[in-house]
């Protein structure tokens, strides 16, 4: 099945932001819960986890970063039951919410909150290995933070120069970067 | 269900079956030709990196699927796993008619006159089965030339000091140059190397009713979006459609070799495109099905006569698996020589294939195809490269169009232990035992390789890179789509499996005619020689049949 993400798809940031142009902002206090995740396995948590993580490993510059070219919704796609990648959801579902907590002990916050320079510091120690052996090791069971590491930095690469058909790098921003 | 008894059945409608089958039912035959695959043509899979066959990562667009097939891989260690289709220890080949002859890159090698006779040229190797082909390059060369003439090769050996004799030029000129290839063609004269353009199974000119290359980026891995590349698929296999004699049957898997009560082969069993199980009898079986597939189903093929599979009466069914070295070296230049013009690959050296002082063998030369973007993410950068971050996005980005690379198929040492068996443990889709992979390359393999990547090194720095690196392989088993050597021909039932004319010791009616049959696979991409073997093997079939041989 071949679909624009851009039609189907609207991140939750921009939905966001729709909607706090519509409402100045006061709409989102109540209600974010309801709002519904447009992911088909995300849930809302993980995908702006992800946006983030994809956006470390692909950063926005002069060309869109991994949150804007949709690597997001690639992963989403590959890993739901029709995806290529679907051996993979409980890798995601798993290692996602452990990427967010582990930081926490060390940095007293979550991933979703650090600055940036921290999160880059952050996942620089997960790719060496630091947190494989770690307290927070267990929250990753089966897996190993490293290894997801590794996996994800693959994903988002095919996400980011990959076909557009496969829900990511949009407007082929990709082959126009590299002029391919 | 039994069907009606044919005259030969050819398992696999790849570069050998799919010649196979036209030769024989051009005689007068008929044949029943078997494909697990359909027809893939450009329209299904588009330029779409993700499924193409080069790489794979999401799946293999042209077949073989992750949800029907699997295999065992054994690593070095001994630990064994489960293998999918579209994982590089699976070493899948193409699963459609044409098999990768629909998709490949398209290189139409000869192999060298020394490459049929290794052990006469290097002597003995410790480690390995290094054995002479009990045919020459001189047998061969005829169905080189009709190979070359009947699918289509663009080429012109004569600028090719190394390249062997033959009867007749190529049917087309040779392709042109894009820019890298242009800069490196000067820098490789400079430094006393002989580079030519590559023999491509390309149109350069409208042939046979095609049209002319254009020159595409996504070439290899694909299909052709104006079918100018050639295959059996778009030759030889609607030749022998044509002829009223064969009847292609898509979609079916062949699971066994049949043999009556007094150890004859009589016929194959097989599952349609709906999971039923049929009985096609036959006089003479032609497997052309891979070096994995091919072992595999002989091995399945037990009976009372051959309680270790058909024609494996002294244990060399599936042995000496091999594929090739690929070496190399990659170099950035301070400009850009990319220009988009496909398929990348022309320019060639042979300067490097035998007589290296102190080396076995070789490899050719040649310029990498063109680099798509998601290989290009990970591959084709220096040691100790970003992966990720802001500094490789730059790497990306400044560097796509500033970088060649060089890259040759090292002629591997044939190896006792690298081998396909098949696992009861483990079956597909269909209840069969998948075939399981191990083993290892010969330690001459690598230190070729660091030899042969020297010399690439070398192109590349006189080409003005200001940067380079080598690329060496590991030990790991070699195999995937260059995979050969695990039914070899030869005079001596006790260390090969086929005759000089691809008949399975013992077993007159059976034969092979794909890459099982190589004893040693060439520093060069194998598919012209497998071409040449299905002329070969299949010359020698209808010669008996005409004589009046039915192989009874």
């Amino acid at each position: 099945m071949k679909t624009d993400p851009s039609l189907t798809h609207l991140s939750r940031r921009s939905f966001i932001k729709i909607t706090a142009a519509w409402t100045g902002g006061l709409w989102l206090v109540g209600v974010p819960a309801e709002i519904p995740s447009s992911y088909r396995l995300f849930t809302r948590e993980e995908a702006e986890i992800m946006d983030i993580l994809a956006n470390c490993i692909i950063p926005p510059g002069e060309f869109a970063g991994g949150e804007e070219a949709g690597v997001t919704n690639f992963i989403d796609q590959q890993i739901s039951i029709d995806g290529y990648l679907k051996e993979d959801a409980r890798l995601y579902k798993t290692c996602l919410p452990a990427l967010n907590r582990t930081p926490f002990n060390e940095y007293g916050k979550h991933f979703l909150n650090l600055d940036e320079s921290n999160r880059i510091e952050y996942l620089k120690k997960l790719e060496s290995g630091v947190y494989n052996e770690s307290s927070e090791a267990a929250l990753w069971e089966p897996y190993a933070p490293s290894q997801f590491f590794s996996t994800v930095i693959d994903h988002c690469m095919m996400g980011f120069y990959g076909s557009p058909e496969h829900g990511g790098n949009k407007n082929y921003v990709s082959y126009r970067m590299i002029r391919f | 269900m039994k069907k009606e008894r044919v005259n030969a059945v050819v398992v696999g409608a790849g570069a050998g079956g799919g010649v196979a089958a036209k030769e024989l039912s051009e005689a007068g035959l008929s044949v029943v030709l078997f494909e697990r695959g359909g027809w893939v043509t450009h329209e299904d899979h588009g330029n779409d990196e993700l499924t193409a066959q080069r790489s794979f990562p999401l799946a293999c667009g042209f077949g073989p699927d992750n949800e029907r097939y699997r295999r065992v891989y054994r690593d070095r260690q001994g630990n064994e796993r489960i293998v999918l289709p579209n994982e590089w220890d699976y070493q899948n080949n193409a699963a459609c008619v044409g098999s990768g002859t629909v998709c490949y890159g398209a290189m139409a090698w000869r192999f060298m006159e020394e490459d049929f006779r290794m052990k006469s040229t290097y002597g003995g190797v410790e480690g390995s089965t290094l054995d002479d082909w009990p045919i020459s390059y001189d047998d061969l060369e005829p169905c080189y030339e009709k190979a070359e003439w009947e699918i289509g090769v663009a080429g012109d050996d004569s600028i090719n000091p190394f390249a062997p004799w033959r009867s007749k030029p190529h049917p087309m000129p040779a392709f042109h140059h894009n820019r890298e290839a242009r800069i490196l063609e000067s820098a490789a004269k400079e430094i006393g190397y002989h580079p030519f353009s590559i023999p491509m199974l390309r149109n350069s000119v409208p042939y046979n009713g095609r049209r002319v290359c254009a020159h595409v980026r996504q070439c290899v891995g694909f299909a052709c979006p104006v079918d100018a590349k050639n295959g059996t698929q778009n030759t030889v296999i609607p030749t022998a459609i044509e002829t009223g004699n064969c009847e292609l049957r898509i979609h079916c898997k062949v699971a066994e070799l049949l043999t009556n009560d007094q150890g004859k082969l009589t016929g194959v069993s097989y599952f349609d495109e709906n999971d039923q199980k049929h009985e096609q009898p036959a006089d003479i079986i032609v497997l052309a099905a891979s070096a994995t597939e091919t072992p595999r189903l002989m091995l399945n093929s037990t009976s009372k006569y051959f309680p270790s599979g058909i024609g494996n009466r002294h244990d060399w069914v599936g042995r000496n698996l091999q594929g090739h070295a690929y070496c190399g070296a990659d170099g950035l230049f301070d400009y850009e020589v990319y220009t988009g013009e496909g398929p990348g690959a022309s320019v060639a050296i042979c300067d490097f294939n035998h007589h290296n002082d102190g080396y076995i063998g070789g490899a050719m030369l040649a310029n990498e195809f063109i680099k798509l973007p998601y290989a290009y993410s990970s591959g084709f950068r220096p040691p100790g490269s970003a992966r990720w971050g802001k500094e490789h996005k730059e790497y990306q980005k400044k560097n796509y169009r500033r970088n060649a690379s060089i890259r040759g198929p090292v002629q591997e040492m044939p190896v006792f232990e690298s081998r396909v068996e098949v696992t009861p443990e483990v079956r597909d889709h269909w209840g069969i035992p998948v075939a399981k992979i191990s083993g290892y390359r010969h330690d001459e393999d690598i230190r070729v390789a660091e030899f042969i990547a020297e010399k690439a090194e070398k192109w590349l720095q006189a080409a003005g890179a200001i940067k380079t690196w080598k690329s060496i392989p590991g030990k790991g088993v070699s195999g995937s789509q260059h995979q050969a050597g695990t039914c070899r021909m030869g005079n001596d039932p006790q260390s090969s499996v086929t005759n000089k004319y691809g008949q399975v010791h013992g077993v007159d009616n059976l034969f092979i005619a794909d890459g099982s049959l190589h004893v040693t696979n060439g520093g060069f991409n194998p598919v012209l020689t497998i071409m040449a073997l299905g002329y070969w093997v299949s010359d020698y079939i209808v010669k008996e049949w005409t004589h009046g041989n039915r192989f009874r």
